[in-house]
């Protein structure tokens, strides 16, 4: 695994990027590793892009913003116009199958750009409200940057009181980290 | 009396807003007044889920204004009280902080910048430096922490309220919108654990005994009928301020001992040029960093020194040119050229750091 990551993830305010950074960066917190997540988005609670920059060493982290991520997911079509200037040579550039029209404004730049169909499995495969995780573990897949355990020990710390009501909702969202993995490490 | 807060010290991941409000009650606050205003609302919602459980108090106000003299009365009644804003709230609470600098009342004020003027953004920027430092009619009689990390902003929060009780200035932690929201590690504790001794507050009015006779009268005035009477208290606390000012100015060095080129930044922006001079210092340009902790009483002695002796100077902020007013008063005189990379309302990355000296080398 790098020694660090920076990973940003944009996408529409309530598509859930926040709590996919947040759950990862306590993740690899408990894994005993630096982490910083900042959250970024406009004055309104929904409707604007919502960006979370996440980073991820084994040393103390600087700066909270960085310039260029090792990987950048968008999750909606204006949030890739937004991450644009986040991409580099170095960054692996990841964004949802369903988004239509952005073909002009995918970065030219990249190291690779995946796109991945997390809103068409989390629709058709599994639940909407699983959406996130999906791209949970599609982070994590392209990433290394925590473990499969610790990721469902951290969501296990998010969302456990909802777990303890219906243990379904456990291993649905289990299943939405492994899948997400999956969708990922198939195409790298 | 509940348990204390923090037993010992306990390493944690969380917001800086979280922060605050554990630091405010290891610090022994005990009553927050507040008024909501983005990124600073969580300290007001942790503080309240928080507070009841030590004893400790919180009063909503109907706004900034207000939440600036309540914390003034609080203060006055002989309560550890602090309050919290950001942005459009800063200025309101403009008017209270000048009269705690008149009387002498230590007020506790943690800002969380935001972008500005007028609402701006809800996130981030370094825009509210010469607000803080100097905002209110007065000579910004005031003592100003800009802090960088979690750490601090823990360290720092729990020190303010000494250096306020002590020297009686009002006391300010400028933060910003990135520490607010952003999740990190560190380490609270307990101060007293750590041999830190927590000045006790003492009340101004309604003291025991008869004034004039057991004790001398509280003599509280922000209001002056003559010209040459302020100008009496107005120099005495000038006087005040200038004598203590060394005791509490505060700064960072990082590689300045042979560096060509200082690159002066302050709050998270440190944090960019730290790492900005570790990759150039690899590339063998000798750069280093400045940076003032205390931003008012800002070190300008510590920065002559090192100022006279560089090729050049690079000051960094989030800002249009508010560090760089504090720099250029403190070093009048001194001919070494100064350059600038000034981002108002937008955060500051290595990267660009590493660029800009590039080009100046």
């Amino acid at each position: 695994m790098a020694k660090g990551s920076k990973i940003a993830i944009a996408g529409e305010g309530g598509q859930g990027v926040q709590s996919v950074a947040m759950i990862i960066s306590e993740a690899a917190y408990e894994e005993g590793k630096e982490a910083l997540y900042i959250p970024n988005f406009g004055v309104e609670q929904r409707g604007g892009v919502s960006v979370a920059y996440v980073q991820i060493s084994d040393e103390p982290i600087g700066s909270p913003k960085f310039k260029t991520g090792d990987i950048v997911v968008a999750l909606s079509d204006r949030a890739v116009k937004r991450t644009q200037k986040y991409v580099g040579p170095q960054t692996l550039f990841v964004y949802d199958a369903d988004i239509e029209g952005i073909e002009e404004d995918l970065p030219k730049n990249a190291r690779k750009i995946l796109a991945i169909p997390a809103i068409e499995v989390a629709k058709n495969e599994l639940h909407p409200r699983v959406f996130n995780v999906i791209i949970m573990g599609a982070v994590i897949g392209a990433t290394g940057v925590v473990s499969v355990e610790k990721a469902k020990e951290a969501l296990e710390k998010k969302l456990g009181y909802k777990f303890e009501q219906d243990p379904k909702l456990r291993e649905l969202n289990h299943k939405a980290l492994e899948r997400g993995i999956q969708l990922v490490q198939e195409l790298l | 009396m509940a348990d204390k807060p923090i037993q010992g010290e306990k390493k944690v991941f969380m917001t800086g807003n979280e922060v605050v409000a554990w630091a405010a009650l290891a610090a022994g606050a005990e009553i927050m007044y507040g008024y909501p205003i983005t990124p600073q609302n969580e300290i007001m919602h942790y503080w309240t889920r928080l507070a009841p459980k030590y004893g400790r108090k919180f009063l909503q106000t109907e706004d900034e204004i207000s939440a600036g003299f309540t914390t003034v009365g609080g203060v006055l009644a002989g309560r550890k009280a602090f309050t919290a804003t950001a942005g459009p709230g800063n200025t309101l609470m403009q008017e209270a902080m000048s009269m705690a600098e008149m009387m002498r009342i230590p007020t506790v004020l943690v800002v969380t910048q935001r972008g500005g003027p007028s609402t701006a953004t809800v996130i981030y920027s370094q825009q509210e430096v010469t607000m803080t430092c100097y905002g209110g009619n007065g000579e910004g009689l005031r003592i100003v922490y800009s802090t960088a990390s979690h750490q601090e902003l823990f360290d720092y929060t729990i020190k303010a309220f000494n250096t306020a009780w002590k020297y009686r200035f009002p006391t300010f932690i400028l933060g910003d919108g990135y520490q607010s929201k952003m999740r990190e590690s560190l380490t609270i504790y307990d101060p007293e654990a750590k041999g830190i001794e927590l000045i006790p507050a003492e009340a101004y009015v309604g003291k025991s005994g008869i004034p004039g006779i057991d004790r001398d009268p509280a003599h509280l005035r922000n209001t002056y009928n003559l010209e040459d009477e302020l100008y009496e208290v107005v120099k005495g606390h000038v006087a005040a301020y200038q004598r203590v000012a060394p005791e509490i100015v505060e700064y960072k060095e990082y590689d300045t001992d042979d560096a060509e080129i200082i690159v002066v930044a302050h709050g998270v922006v440190s944090r960019a040029a730290q790492g900005a001079i570790k990759v150039l210092r690899q590339e063998g340009i000798k750069a280093g960093h400045f940076r003032p902790v205390t931003l008012r009483p800002f070190p300008v002695e510590q920065l002559r020194k090192k100022a006279d002796k560089v090729q050049k100077l690079l000051i960094v902020e989030s800002a249009e040119g508010q560090l760089k007013r504090l720099v250029t008063d403190a070093l009048y005189g001194i001919t070494t050229p100064i350059e600038t990379l000034l981002k108002p309302g937008e955060g500051v990355t290595v990267e660009e750091i590493v660029e800009k000296v590039r080009k100046l080398d």
